[in-house]
């Protein structure tokens, strides 16, 4: 893709910028489910720990930083996220970039998952930093007033220690501005996603996975908008021109769960090449939530308590089969994660249910995001192929039954 | 007018087999042996024995699939099609009333449901783990001091089964051992075994669903102690069609057919 460029000299940038002098600007390692809005409103600067593990995962780094985690005693059963990100504390030498520049801030939200609390104290004695953990509620059916209410006063608390910290007033104005951009940055990618409802659909879901860096890290700042608006603009280029992301679009496929990442494009390739295209996911629109409008605590309260994890098996299954009728899906994969449990726990129950709903067949294959060690080549290959066979002996039936009538 | 046949392949983790069938899907040949090191020479020469015991040349067969953990490599057959489909297809040729297949094999054990036309509906395999196959039960009875095929046979007359709540076959063996160590009478142990053999392949189960007719496929449906317990636990009356170590090789002759007339 023409973008590719831009998008990789965006997040070199990235990574180069936080190295540079920040003239009192603290630098805070945050959780991909934290209010950024907050944090750029206070002049944070903020780099995401688990986009650097799904960097060292891509690149094929983070077995051998998790096994330096492991060697201190971290269980393998922890996240490889949180594995590689000690391994590249303990070990920055053989870490990618030589690691992420050391936090004057630790800020957690436990609205993704609860295990970046601890893995977040961890960091936080480590480097003896301050350590911020904002406690969103659950919401099993919906958010009620009250969940609301203690959302808002645990946000209140961050913009305390933010101000404390910063040594500097987090104003509505900045705050509303950070929010108008972070919107803007999230409604570019909602269209890009939309524009996969197109047949053929000019991404699949590895494209997506690449493309998420900035709307995960960059939400809300100029450079992110910039890079948005022209991969917008060529994905709508593609559906105007009909060139679809695979050779030859057979299914459409849903995904769900984090990236595989040592293994994306080897994976994405094996469906590619017997026709199938993932044309929507459940993790790459996590992000496409805009903040409501009204007042900015409450809103943004709304906006990160309700994220996908956040929810409860009956609203994801319904997201998935929701997502299957937008965008003509014949079946699903789901990725069993063995890193991210909240993600995971209870697919077998989404499988059936959407199953039931919608009569797409789904599989479930089981990996992990980062660490290859849990990624069995052959066994994943023969569950592939037999899934596709299943869909393929359906679709057969169809035209099957069309030619009978013909005749 | 010459003799038409079709070979179906399928070379296991630990044995390969091979059938031959005619136009009319009637087996005119069959062979099994050890896969030993990767299974590609020793599904080879099952192929040139069977079709020597058929007294056909190799320009008879008009068609041939491979299947099973050795298909991606083998490079004499016409198409390679995964285990999952042959088992289902294997399964509702010989008993049509199939609805689910439970098939036990040397590494691997999967549950297929299937519809009322043979062709699959859902899934579930065991992942990257032993505990639950054929390769388990062998590791067992070789800790018990039995053969393979006694194992079930002993668990059969097991009065007090006894718990074996490892879910690892390394693990289970030394909890086995242990059971023995410590005066546990072997059948005991054998009908400990079975049972959380069993209980494990039908969580599988559950995960698709167990509907009826329930047939029961791969070298462990020989096993008379695992059979008679998943009756047991299932409740469900539960079939084994003759040879069921072969059924993944008849679906593969049978999709080899199948391809050869024009399908796809």
């Amino acid at each position: 893709m023409r973008s590719a460029k831009e998008l990789q000299r965006l997040m070199q940038w990235h990574y180069a910028s936080i190295r540079l002098p920040r003239l009192g600007r603290p630098l805070a390692w945050v959780t991909s489910g934290a209010p950024v809005e907050l944090l750029r409103a206070a002049g944070v600067v903020a780099v995401y720990p688990e986009n650097y593990g799904a960097l060292c995962g891509a690149q094929h780094q983070a077995v051998a930083l998790c096994q330096k985690a492991e060697s201190e005693g971290y269980s393998p059963d922890l996240c490889s996220y949180a594995r590689t990100s000690l391994g590249s504390v303990i070990a920055p030498e053989s870490a990618p970039l030589g690691g992420l520049p050391r936090p004057d801030l630790l800020i957690a939200c436990n609205n993704i998952c609860s295990t970046v609390v601890k893995w977040y104290e961890t960091l936080s004695d480590r480097f003896q930093v301050p350590l911020f953990v904002l406690d969103l509620p659950f919401i099993h059916d919906r958010l009620t007033p009250a969940m609301t209410a203690y959302a808002v006063t645990q946000l209140r608390d961050l913009v305390t220690f933010l101000e404390r910290e910063c040594r500097r007033k987090v104003s509505g104005a900045k705050l509303g501005e950070a929010v108008r951009q972070a919107n803007e940055t999230v409604r570019l990618w909602t269209e890009i996603h939309e524009l996969c409802q197109a047949h053929p659909s000019p991404l699949n879901v590895p494209d997506l996975f690449v493309n998420m860096a900035p709307i995960v890290v960059l939400r809300g700042t100029a450079s992110a908008t910039r890079f948005y608006r022209h991969l917008r603009d060529e994905v709508a280029e593609r559906v105007r021109e009909g060139v679809g992301a695979i050779a030859e679009e057979r299914y459409r496929l849903l995904w769900d769960n984090i990236a595989i990442w040592h293994h994306l494009y080897r994976l994405f390739n094996y469906f590619a090449e017997q026709g199938a295209c993932f044309v929507v996911d459940t993790y790459t629109t996590a992000w496409s939530a805009e903040i409501p409008r009204g007042d900015l605590l409450e809103s943004l309260a709304e906006a990160y308590a309700g994220v996908y994890l956040n929810r409860s098996l009956e609203f994801r299954a319904r997201r998935m089969i929701d997502m299957i009728q937008a965008y003509d899906v014949s079946g699903f994969v789901m990725h069993g994660n063995r890193s991210c449990k909240p993600y995971s726990l209870g697919q077998v129950e989404t499988r059936r249910l959407v199953t039931e709903m919608t009569g797409a067949p789904g599989l479930l294959i089981e990996a992990d995001m980062c660490d290859s060690r849990a990624f069995a080549p052959e066994p994943i290959r023969t569950r592939i192929q037999a899934f596709i066979e299943t869909l393929e002996s359906s679709g057969r039936e169809m035209r099957g039954e069309a030619q009978g009538e013909r005749r | 007018m010459t003799k038409r046949a079709y070979l179906g392949i399928d070379i296991g983790s630990l044995t390969v087999k091979v059938i031959l069938i005619d136009e009319q899907g009637r087996v005119i040949g069959r062979a099994l042996a050890v896969a030993g090191y990767g299974g590609q020479q020793a599904a080879k020469d099952l192929v040139a024995a069977v079709l020597s015991d058929a007294g056909l040349a190799r320009s008879a067969v008009a068609g041939s699939v491979v299947t099973g953990y050795g298909r991606v490599t083998f490079g004499e057959a016409d198409r390679e099609v995964s285990e999952i489909s042959c088992h289902a297809r294997g399964a509702s040729f010989l008993i049509p009333a199939t609805r689910t297949v439970i098939d036990v094999g040397g590494q691997d054990s999967k549950v297929i449901r299937i519809d009322q036309r043979g062709r699959v509906v859902d899934f579930a395999m065991n992942d990257k783990c032993a505990a639950g196959t054929g390769r388990f039960l062998e590791v067992m009875a070789n800790a018990l001091g039995l053969a393979v095929e006694e194992l079930g046979r002993v668990a059969l007359v097991s009065a007090h089964p006894l718990t074996i709540s490892n879910t690892c076959t390394v693990f289970a063996e030394s909890e086995a051992v242990s059971h023995l160590a410590r005066g546990a009478a072997r059948e005991d142990v054998a009908s400990g075994l079975i049972q959380a053999v069993s209980s494990r392949v039908l969580g599988l189960a559950a995960r698709v669903g167990l509907r009826p007719q329930v047939v029961f496929t791969g070298g462990v449906a020989l096993n008379e102690g695992m059979l008679t317990e998943l009756r047991r636990q299932s409740g469900l009356e539960i079939l084994v069609p003759p040879d069921p170590q072969m059924v993944g090789a008849l679906g593969a002759a049978l999709f080899a057919r199948q391809f050869s007339a024009g399908g796809s």
